[in-house]
């Protein structure tokens, strides 16, 4: 080991090598709180040479690896269990930008937020918005495939990269670019795309940049009960509008959100308000936000007010996307969910998880994005109490299977990493995570790259069987 | 020779049999590739998929279908549209072409730019590869990160890792206004084409814009034309797009039905050959997925052109 620290050393400088405890402690988790693995060293490379360097290194010396981003990930993914942490917030150069292509290239620690306001100058913006956007980078959202509220309208993550530099575990550098229809292949940065670092390492991602729209309208559509705000979700959709983000928050987030720091001026009172906002052209929005409207108080809104300006818009955005961090004043941690429900079983799949949370006595607040029946039911709760971590962990598997069973997904947009192993096997059946479990062996034949995560390995057969299939 | 399973437990013993036989297969659906490119798949048997049609599940409220690999695009579109939708593709060919030859083959269609492509429409797949296994990836909802994602490496791998049974995808409700025309520009107006450039980028977008081949322009019965025009969206956008249009020369209004006919004479033909997958990783791929290499084995440097 401490040969392999000698030589990480030499590579990115002793500074960005870490070895000692306590420097790791702050490495030893991402954003969901209550799992902690301490990596054996961390290496942070300053440039893209060294970061194929610190790889290929990794690989001469037989060391498994978990690439990190800026370690906002919801899922445990970027937790290392005595394995090398590899940190890529160090590559934060923007390497290009081109208005007329619409298309940036950067370095994977360049921030998302920090990538919009670079790209602003040229009423461009990159259009993916998680709401850690401030912290969290590119190579994160491209290894999570991330979401964001405005992704109902504009799209994943997956959508909007069009190539990446990739160092593969094997220190094999290839390029990935999203295949045209005039040469087909396979869609190799489509896999690419949101496999949890379990592929390799994007040195560089080329991204589509999307026009700032014309125009934007904000509406907050308040709400006496939940399962109005729910149906009104579904009748907005059904009529035909397609929001640039539909957002439901509950009682619980209203309040948590109303008594922090980052108080946006919700109805304190209201059992559910939707966050509506409309984008595009100038021409034909008022149409769209008269339906929004109709459609809102049809369902029995008490009041659907509208930002009066930039500045009430960011302050009722604010709120929706440091809503998990206001939840951080209830208790000292909190369980994150991440599920998607098909979108006319909302209203429905609302009052079961209500039911749930009182059978288990927690507190449930939910704030997702309606639009696309993605759901966050987060827990507040203390993990030093046994009894308290027990049922906050039964509820939240009864949430998992429900969603299961109505036809739904167990992520969305935060990746299963290690704190949805299990899930998985509800999911898919054993062919499918053997299938998975095939195409990171093209990637990453050795299980290098975060090994142990995503597919839980005792699923995959082993193939090696195969002659030549290394070849 | 042609075999034809009936479900995927056959198509699966099929697939067992060609792996230990190391029979090549030629995947066909329903069967409207033309005839004289076929021979860009090297096999003597022929695997027909046609019994895995029809529509599985459509929640019209969930703006999600899903159906089985031979159901054409023309049964989809009825189904969909008797509930104000459709499935965003309109792709290229005819559309007695199967759901599955068009993701098989990513093909896209005029409307690609504002309503997606294929691997922005699919949300979940079901196939059985070449190893007898039948997976899936995905699944029916709009947004999905469980796993290592399949679909996309099924969409465009042309029947080269297995056949696609079934296939989920998202759809879009149909837009209030959807109006087509015909634009006449003089050839060389530099300006015109400008200026139709910068209608393609900008807020005003129409829903699908295609320059006119002459030979196109006469098959459609528009000698002279220079472009094909379609505007989607609320009175207001189009009512602005409309007259955004008109400054770039003269129009006339057409039939919305002139886009399945521009479709069927496929004017954006696609090719492949065995190059097409031959890079390292991608053949990594292949030996995982088809390790006999007895699945759409491609000719190296002839093309095999449309879907089937």
């Amino acid at each position: 080991m401490p040969e392999l620290a000698t030589t990480l050393s030499h590579i990115v400088g002793t500074r960005y090598c870490l070895t000692r405890a306590t420097e790791l402690l702050a490495y030893a988790t991402d954003a969901l709180p209550g799992n902690r693995r301490r990596p054996r060293l961390a290496v942070m490379p300053g440039t893209r040479d060294e970061t194929v360097a610190v790889v290929r290194a990794l690989y001469a010396a037989g060391m498994p690896f978990v690439p990190r981003g800026a370690g906002t990930g919801l899922s445990g993914g970027a937790l290392a269990d005595n394995v090398v942490l590899l940190g890529l917030q160090r590559l934060r150069q923007i390497i290009t930008i081109d208005p007329e292509s619409r298309t940036a290239t950067v370095e994977p620690g360049v921030v998302n937020a920090a990538l919009s306001k670079a790209a602003l100058p040229f009423g461009l913006h990159y259009a993916p918005d998680p709401s850690s956007q401030t912290a969290c980078t590119i190579g994160g959202n491209l290894a999570e495939n991330a979401g964001g509220p405005h992704c109902l309208k504009y799209g994943v993550t997956l959508n909007h990269v069009l190539a990446a530099t990739v160092v593969l575990p094997n220190g094999e550098i290839v390029s990935l670019t999203a295949p045209s229809e005039e040469t087909p292949a396979y869609d190799l940065l489509g896999a690419f795309v949101g496999s949890e670092g379990c592929f390799g390492v994007a040195i560089d991602i080329t991204v589509r940049l999307t026009p700032n729209p014309e125009h934007v309208h904000t509406m907050l559509a308040d709400f006496s009960s939940i399962d109005d705000a729910a149906r009104a979700t579904s009748a907005i959709i059904a009529a035909g509008i397609l929001p640039a983000a539909l957002e439901l928050m509950d009682a619980a987030t209203i309040q948590a959100v109303e008594s922090s720091i980052y108080a946006a001026g919700y109805p304190i009172d209201a059992a559910a308000v939707l966050l509506v906002e409309v984008d595009g052209a100038a021409d034909g929005l008022d149409d769209d936000v008269e339906a929004v409207v109709r459609i809102c108080r049809a369902c029995g809104a008490r009041m659907v007010r509208s930002a009066s300006d930039a500045i009430e818009r960011g302050r009722l955005w604010q709120g929706r996307k440091k809503a998990f961090g206001a939840m951080g004043r209830l208790a000292p941690h909190l369980a994150v969910q991440d599920a998607v429900v098909p979108r006319s079983q909302l209203a429905p799949i609302l009052a079961r998880m209500a039911e749930i949370g009182t059978r288990h006595n927690v507190r449930i607040c939910n704030v997702f994005h309606a639009g696309d029946g993605n759901l966050h039911p987060n827990i507040p709760y203390d993990a030093g109490n046994a009894d308290e971590s027990a049922r906050v962990h039964a509820a939240m598997s009864e949430i998992m299977e429900l969603c299961i069973s109505v036809g739904g997904t167990i992520t969305g947009e935060h990746g299963v990493g290690s704190d949805k192993l299990a899930y998985m096997e509800r999911m898919f059946p054993g062919d499918s995570l053997d299938a998975m479990c095939r195409l990171r062996d093209a990637f990453d034949p050795e299980r290098r790259a975060n090994p142990g995560k995503v597919v839980p390995s005792h699923r995959c057969k082993e193939w090696h069987a195969a002659p030549g299939a290394h070849t | 020779m042609t075999l034809q399973p009936a479900n995927t437990g056959e198509l699966q013993t099929i697939a067992h049999d060609a792996r230990a036989r190391s029979t090549p297969l030629r995947l066909v659906s329903r069967g409207t590739w033309p005839a004289g490119v076929t021979g860009g798949v090297v096999a003597s048997t022929s695997l027909d998929l046609s019994l895995f049609t029809g529509i599985v599940e459509y929640v019209p409220g969930d703006l999600t279908l899903t159906a089985g690999s031979a159901t054409t695009i023309s049964e989809i579109d009825a189904a969909t549209a008797a509930h104000n939708q459709w499935c965003p593709l309109l792709p290229w060919g005819d559309d007695g072409g199967s759901l599955g030859a068009t993701f098989a083959t990513a093909t896209t269609g005029p409307c690609a730019r504002s309503l997606g492509t294929p691997r922005d429409v699919a949300i979940g797949v079901q196939f059985v590869d070449g190893t007898g296994a039948l997976a899936r990836g995905g699944g029916r909802v709009v947004k999905n990160v469980a796993g290592f994602d399949l679909t996309r490496l099924m969409v465009g791998s042309w029947g080269t890792l297995g056949a696609i049974t079934e296939i989920s995808i998202r759809l879009r409700a149909r837009p209030v206004v959807d109006e087509s025309w015909t634009l006449y520009f003089t050839p060389g107006d530099i300006a015109a084409q400008s200026r139709l450039a910068a209608l393609r980028r900008g807020p005003l977008a129409p829903l699908a814009s295609e320059i006119l081949t002459t030979a196109h322009a006469a098959a459609l019965g528009f000698p002279r034309a220079s472009a094909l025009i379609r505007l989607g969206g609320n009175t207001a956008f189009v009512a602005a797009a409309r007259a955004a249009m008109r400054e770039i020369g003269r129009t006339e209004p057409c039939d919305t039905t002139v886009w399945s006919r521009y479709r069927a004479l496929d004017p954006h033909p696609r090719a492949v050959t065995a190059n097409a997958f031959a890079d390292p990783l991608s053949r990594r791929i292949k030996m995982l997925f088809d390790p006999a290499h007895v699945w759409n084995r491609f000719e190296c440097g002839t093309g095999a052109e449309g879907k089937s």
